[in-house]
């Protein structure tokens, strides 16, 4: 009687393959984004340095709109706002999914939602990056830099290999929290429809009305996927600080 | 779109103008962009207060305190805001037969977590402070407490400004996942507005884009305001 | 590796689901009715953005609507006073069960599935699945199959779709004005709703756009809303049933529907024949 009630309680098996297929989503949209945040966040904090200032001024702008206003609402302006003035033959073919041949490799193009997801994410996250990268940059100080000029080394030269090293040690717990965030803040997504963890959790949740199981579910599922980002980047910082001890 | 009736998306922006700033106030309790205020602002205070001092013991302590610390803050860093507004509402009222106001579930929630990312940006600061600084500020004769209120912690502080900056305006944006215990929260009011509405979310969310824009970069401009009039100070 | 985590992820979380659900079963044996008759107040979870159904009125900035109309009635009716607690369907079910509100008259779509989760009282409100479209573009169920639908969360709408039109694409957004952007937008050829909020979504958009779009002229589902209950509360939920019967009897249910969808209003609507108590019972 009473594990019948629970199993009742419990959800069905195939909610759960529901759940499984939202974290599939979750971590691929979640994974692009790092990519490619990093590397514009990087190329963005490395302009910053410029020594136009009109650049200068343009990514400051950049990083401010980006970073001082909420994800939700940019989401909206890529989904609705962009995507209204795309072509529409181009919308057309991508609400189509067509798969991509890339020789022996064949892909299928993701949906319209993700693609729309990913680009929102990235131009956002991108900022955080950058910000946290200059103020790696920043933290380097100032007499290594000109220790390094003093050794003749080009302004490039001293850059690679005095200042990014060193930028990147000191930025890399904050940027592995900017990459948690990523993961976490994927779950706006689904306000434009991509069907990652949190859309289909809010799936279940409508059909079943499990509330609290659908719930705890979906949370032990984000911070085991957190949790294994934050573990790696600790690991790989311990890494980085012995190195820079030897 | 035709700008007319662009034009009439702003006719409601302005209509429900009132009802951004401060919800039902004071016919009901106070809402809108001064509850965001009020929700961030109280979260941005605990947040860096717990953070400076889980990012000293982050530095100083040792053994098992110190794999516990990490512990709780990878936890707090792991949990979406969301769902621990939700647990926290929820569930703290069923188990320990407690009832916590919607709002202070909220601003805890926000604080918790926004606590466990600056502890990590101290830390980080704490530690990049070269060994030096620390070995010429022992042999000057201070203390461990005394060496680091006075010279690694502002040091630390003043590098990881910007990071800092980043975690608050996180918690400003943030406050908007109130929703999920009904806390009549700016955002939240913007939807009910969209809702009746109908037909003007990009007028809306535009509006909601350009508060929180003004929002945190004010608060950004006060940040580099005070650091820059401390610089002299410090080096005087 | 991937079967291993899945098996993990399994045992972790009964865990925390065993807990959340003592507790939750733990609090079915009180007798609710007594609690709420002790406590002199009745806690009823309302929508406070979803019109007509439950909304903020612009003037005042109280939550008012046909489902606030109900929850009224019921605490008149049982001579207790009403707290209206917002809610959305986020939240709806954890309010319920933490005794945050008594009951749920949200516009409560009753289905199989729902009924092992709470009770639902007689149903109140009867509606259909319909669509907007561009004019021309639904005259027949048929034509669902090919399209890109939006439709609104937390509603029954998409999995309705997905389970009679699988080759239809749906998208579910937050709010019914999304989904109207999408489809303004070309993103989703078409939207659906309950009847009730279409009519009220067109009344509400400028004429311009009213000629563009049309209802279709069919509905796929009849879907009954009911009144919320926490499992097993029978005393309560006969009480409720009692209410509502009365209310029909004695024509107030017909004013409450005038009031949101009667020929004057400009969301109007016929009512059909369908009265308190009608439809399937879970």
């Amino acid at each position: 009687m009473f594990f019948q009630e629970m199993s009742e309680q419990l959800l069905a098996p195939r909610y759960l393959g529901w759940l499984w297929d939202g974290f599939i989503v979750t971590i691929m949209i979640s994974f692009l984004t790092i990519l490619f945040s990093t590397i514009f966040g990087f190329l963005l904090a490395i302009l910053s340095q410029s020594q136009y200032r009109v650049i200068r001024i343009l990514i400051r702008c950049y990083n401010g709109i980006f970073r001082y206003s909420p994800l939700l609402p940019q989401l909206f302006f890529w989904y609705f706002g962009i995507g209204n003035i795309l072509p529409l033959e181009f919308k057309l073919w991508l609400f189509d999914e067509p798969a991509i041949d890339l020789g022996y490799l064949r892909i299928t193009m993701p949906s319209f939602e993700f693609i729309m997801g990913l680009t929102g994410l990235t131009f956002y996250s991108t900022a955080f990056i950058a910000e946290e990268f200059r103020a790696g940059m920043q933290g380097v100080k100032q007499g290594q830099l000109s220790a390094a000029f003093a050794l003749g080394l080009s302004h490039w030269q001293s850059f690679r290999f005095i200042i990014l090293p060193q930028a990147w040690q000191i930025s890399f717990p904050a940027l592995v929290g900017q990459y948690m965030n990523i993961i976490k803040n994927s779950s706006l997504t689904m306000a434009i429809g991509v069907l990652e963890l949190s859309y289909v959790s809010q799936q279940i949740e409508t059909e079943t009305l499990k509330t609290f199981q659908d719930y705890a579910y979906t949370t032990m599922i984000y911070i085991m996927a957190i949790i294994m980002v934050g573990t790696f980047g600790n690991f790989y910082h311990q890494r980085l600080l012995e190195k820079g001890k030897r | 779109m035709d700008l007319s009736s662009f034009s009439d998306g702003f006719i409601v922006i302005k209509n429900n103008l009132a009802y951004f700033v401060w919800g039902n106030y004071p016919e009901g309790s106070i809402g809108g962009i001064i509850l965001t205020l009020i929700l961030s602002l109280s979260a941005i205070i605990i947040a860096s207060v717990f953070g400076v001092i889980a990012g000293i013991g982050l530095t100083i302590l040792i053994g098992w305190q110190h794999k516990l610390l990490v512990l709780i803050l990878s936890f707090l860093r792991a949990i979406p805001i969301l769902m621990l507004i939700f647990w926290t509402f929820f569930l703290l009222p069923m188990i320990f037969n407690v009832d916590v106001p919607a709002i202070a579930t909220v601003i805890l929630a926000l604080a918790l977590i926004g606590s466990a990312y600056i502890a990590y940006a101290v830390y980080a600061g704490m530690i990049t402070v070269s060994v030096e600084q620390w070995q010429a500020a022992y042999s000057l004769g201070l203390n461990r407490q005394q060496v680091i209120r006075y010279i690694i912690l502002p040091q630390a502080i003043r590098m990881m400004m910007p990071s800092f900056v980043n975690q608050w305006v996180s918690l400003i944006k943030d406050s908007s996942l109130a929703y999920i215990v009904s806390v009549a929260e700016f955002t939240f009011l913007a939807t009910k507005v969209n809702n009746r509405s109908m037909v003007y979310p990009t007028e809306i969310f535009l509006f909601v884009i350009v508060v929180y824009f003004i929002i945190c970069y004010a608060l950004n401009l006060l940040v580099s305001c005070l650091t820059k009039r401390k610089k002299p100070l410090m080096f005087n | 590796m991937i079967f291993k985590l899945k098996n993990f992820l399994k045992n972790l979380t009964i865990g925390l689901t065993l807990l959340a659900n003592a507790v939750a079963i733990n609090y079915a044996y009180a007798d609710r009715l007594d609690d709420i008759e002790k406590r002199g107040e009745i806690k009823i979870a309302v929508f406070d953005s979803n019109p007509p159904f439950g909304y903020i009125d612009e003037k005042t900035n109280q939550i008012i609507g046909l489902d606030v109309d109900y929850a009224m009635a019921i605490a008149n009716a049982l001579n207790l006073k009403l707290k209206l607690v917002s809610t959305n369907p986020a939240n709806r079910i954890p309010l319920l069960i933490s005794q945050k509100a008594d009951l749920i008259v949200a516009n409560f779509t009753v289905t199989e599935e729902r009924s092992k989760a709470v009770d639902f009282s007689v149903p109140y409100f009867a509606t259909g699945q319909k669509f907007i479209a561009k004019k021309g573009v639904i005259k027949t169920p048929d034509d669902i199959k090919t399209l890109r639908i939006g439709a609104d969360k937390g509603t029954v709408m998409e999995i309705t779709l997905r389970e009679k039109y699988p080759t239809a694409k749906v998208i579910s957004y937050d709010d019914t004005p999304f989904a109207f952007a999408a489809l303004r937008n070309g993103v989703v050829q078409a939207i659906t709703q309950d009847d009730a909020k279409l009519v009220g979504l067109l009344a509400n958009i400028p004429q311009v756009q009213r000629d563009e779009f049309e209802i279709s002229p069919f509905s796929i589902t009849k879907e009954y809303q009911a009144v919320g209950l926490p499992k097993g509360e029978t005393r309560l939920k006969e009480k409720v049933n009692q209410i509502l019967l009365a209310l029909e009897q004695d024509g107030e249910a017909l004013t409450i529907y005038n009031r949101w969808f009667g020929p004057q209003t400009s969301s109007a609507m016929p009512r059909g024949d369908f009265k308190i108590g009608d439809g399937s019972l879970y």
